[in-house]
């Protein structure tokens, strides 16, 4: 049994798709380096993250495939379910063979996977762009901390780009430490540390209460309704939200 | 007056309106502004109600000349007031929509010292947010019946949305409920609007730069369960606005109690039910190509209870069915119950490479709970029970009963469903009494 192991990048995850296709061999996972799991049965092939051969990957989804395929494969890389890997590249060899009708083949169970994982995090990238808040630090810097199941900075920050366009900004993922950071020219994308920002948090913003404020007196109580809360807003993300902090 | 105080009574004031959509504009950002508009609609928070929340919603104002009986700012009635400046409107919603709480501005008013006043307060707060703040995000502006048309025109110009409320669906009910409002007086500007927005579409496919109007739309609200009208004369009318004044949207609020007036029902919760009802069946109109007299007649003026519209006229006319999943049509695949839009373009598209079986179906996602009972794949039925209505109509009622979880515990003093004895088997059987 082989494992590949790459360095979680998408370019990574490309190469050792090419990989895969110019060894003739069938990986039975793909994991990221950082995942350690000792087996003594399987050999563990490390792939080095090459550009030429992940972008000759890239350019064949696009034209033997189609634009949508390559989406969709990118959406599911970055949902990071377990294995995904492994289906993207099954996928990908259907792809090859049956070309832009791909999508088409609905009941198939890798095309299906590979629909669900990219339309969580479409969905979870859609949720956010509501349920993201800013904090407005002492130096008018728009502050936003979050936690999503998926990696998601990157595909949200274009909205907040032209939405925000005239404010300092910094969207921060906390689980995986990266963050989205917009100085009113360009969005730059990088690792960062917690300690520092915190420091800085304004917890006395006056526009915070009123909107607390207006959240428990836009709700009609006669017709109070937690579950429907719930489904639409789920609880994990209650954490950042302004309205639901004490 | 404080600003936290104040913002407490104008959204409480504000809340039963019931639209918060932010969708069907595209505005873009200008070169230094603040602010867009997505075609979708971002929803931000929901509240404990379960309602999203996307566009700061407040009045501009709650005291009011007029004394309309179902209104929580009726003028009889003793509750806090107060009044928002432009300006404060305005801050309002530039430092909310700054820290991403909100989509947008749901701006309202009660009517104070007259109609023209009011729209001149509402247009000026619109005013301030566009050109002083360059705000380019989502505005909904609530138009005032009876104020004058050119300031409406101006408003429409700035703003996104705009709607005007109908509230009760008989002129009758109006009469008798809010006597100094008029039918007439509301329809007006509806359709001076109407014709505005016709009218910009039209020059905008000639001239791009020739400015909006109203992009998204206008919408109207209608009040459920204040007034004896049934379901068929509400949805007949909403039929109407969409058909006859190009509505974007109807909304239905059903009736919460907020005064113990004698000539509105005393009823105890919301008829939640009803509106729901009625949302599901506003739905059909405007996406699966349903007409109000398809739904509802004069001997079924009202929604059935036990099961949704488009389920109710499946088994009225059960005919039609079954449907083979792979040949008919996307019309008719939007008639199966249980199979919405988002299901009907999966299975079209499903299709076109492979011939589907039920399993398939299930592998799409497809919800078979009412649907099985409606097809056929590859031109077989999967339903155990056969193609006959009152059965059908037995076990979804069946399922409805159990899920509203409105069992009752059965006492041995209650009436007890007489089992047949054998002296009535044998009657039956030799038909002799």
């Amino acid at each position: 049994m082989v494992n590949y192991l790459y360095d979680s990048s998408f370019e990574g995850l490309l190469t050792s798709i090419y990989e895969a296709y110019y060894r003739r061999e069938t990986p039975n996972h793909i994991f990221p380096y950082n995942y350690i799991q000792q087996s003594l049965i399987d050999s563990n092939i490390h792939i080095a993250t090459n550009l030429e051969k992940a972008s000759k990957v890239y350019e064949s989804i696009h034209r033997k495939i189609s634009y949508q395929a390559l989406k969709n494969v990118y959406h599911a890389y970055l949902s990071e379910l377990n294995d995904i890997e492994i289906i993207i590249l099954n996928y990908l060899k259907l792809g090859f063979k049956k070309g832009k009708e791909i999508d088409l083949h609905l009941s198939e169970d890798n095309v299906l996977a590979i629909h669900t994982a990219a339309k969580k995090v479409t969905r979870e990238a859609h949720l956010m762009l509501g349920l993201l808040r800013f904090k407005q630090l002492e130096n008018n810097i728009y502050y936003a901390q979050y936690k999503p199941d998926h990696n998601i900075t990157t595909l949200i920050s274009s909205h907040f780009v032209n939405r925000f366009s005239d404010q300092y900004w910094v969207i921060h993922d906390l689980k995986r430490h990266y963050a989205a950071v917009f100085d009113k020219n360009s969005c730059v994308f990088t690792d960062i540390s917690e300690q520092k920002i915190l420091s800085s948090l304004n917890n006395n913003d006056n526009y915070e209460k009123l909107w607390k404020n207006y959240f428990t007196n836009i709700c009609i109580t006669e017709r109070i309704n937690p579950k429907q809360q719930k489904n639409y807003m789920p609880k994990r993300y209650w954490n950042f939200l302004t309205e639901k902090q004490l | 007056m404080e600003l936290q105080k104040k913002l407490e009574i104008l959204s409480a004031a504000a809340k039963y309106d019931v639209s918060c959509s932010s969708s069907g504009s595209n505005r873009k950002n200008t070169k230094g502004g603040l602010g867009n508009s997505s075609a979708c609609g971002i929803c931000h928070s929901w509240a404990d109600d379960g309602r999203c929340i996307s566009l700061l919603k407040i009045l501009l104002t709650n005291y009011c000349i007029y004394d309309c009986a179902y209104c929580v700012n009726r003028l009889s009635n003793d509750v806090p007031r107060a009044t928002f400046t432009p300006y404060e409107v305005a801050g309002l919603t530039i430092n909310f929509y700054r820290r991403n709480y909100i989509e947008g501005l749901f701006l309202s008013s009660s009517i104070i010292k007259d109609p023209n006043y009011t729209m001149e307060q509402l247009y000026e707060s619109v005013r301030i947010l566009r050109e002083e703040y360059n705000f380019n995000g989502y505005i909904h502006l609530k138009a005032i019946p009876g104020a004058d048309l050119s300031l409406i025109e101006a408003s429409g110009k700035l703003v996104d949305r705009m709607s005007l409320n109908i509230e009760l669906p008989s002129s009758k009910g109006l009469q008798l409920l809010a006597p100094q409002k008029t039918r007439k007086n509301i329809l007006k500007p509806m359709s001076f609007v109407n014709s505005k927005i016709v009218e910009t579409k039209d020059n905008r496919r000639f001239f791009k730069s020739s400015s909006r109007f109203v992009p998204a739309g206008q919408s109207t609200q209608l009040i459920v369960g204040a007034t004896p009208d049934h379901d068929l004369k509400i949805l007949r009318l909403s039929e109407g606005l969409y058909k006859g004044y190009g509505l974007k949207r109807v909304y239905y609020s059903a009736y919460v109690p907020v005064s113990n007036n004698p000539n509105l029902p005393t009823i105890s919760r919301p008829p939640l039910l009803r509106e729901h009802r009625l949302y599901q069946a506003d739905w059909l109109l405007r996406f699966y190509g349903f007409s109000s007299s398809e739904l509802l007649d004069e001997e079924h003026p009202d929604f059935d209870t036990d099961f949704d519209p488009k389920c109710s006229w499946a088994l009225r006319n059960i005919n039609l069915f079954p449907v083979d999943i792979n040949k008919s049509d996307y019309e008719m695949l939007l008639r199966i119950p249980g199979v919405g839009v988002r299901s009907a373009r999966k299975i079209i598209t499903a299709r076109r490479v492979k011939q589907l079986d039920f399993d398939d179906l299930k592998k799409l996602g497809i919800v078979l709970k009412r649907a099985r009972f409606f097809i056929t794949c590859k031109g077989k039925y999967y339903s155990s029970i056969g193609l006959d209505e009152m059965q059908i109509r037995e076990v979804l009622a069946d399922k409805s009963r159990k899920s509203h979880d409105n069992w009752e515990q059965l006492s041995i003093f209650t009436n007890m469903v007489e089992l047949p004895t054998l002296e009535d088997k044998l009657m039956s059987l030799v038909g002799e009494i």
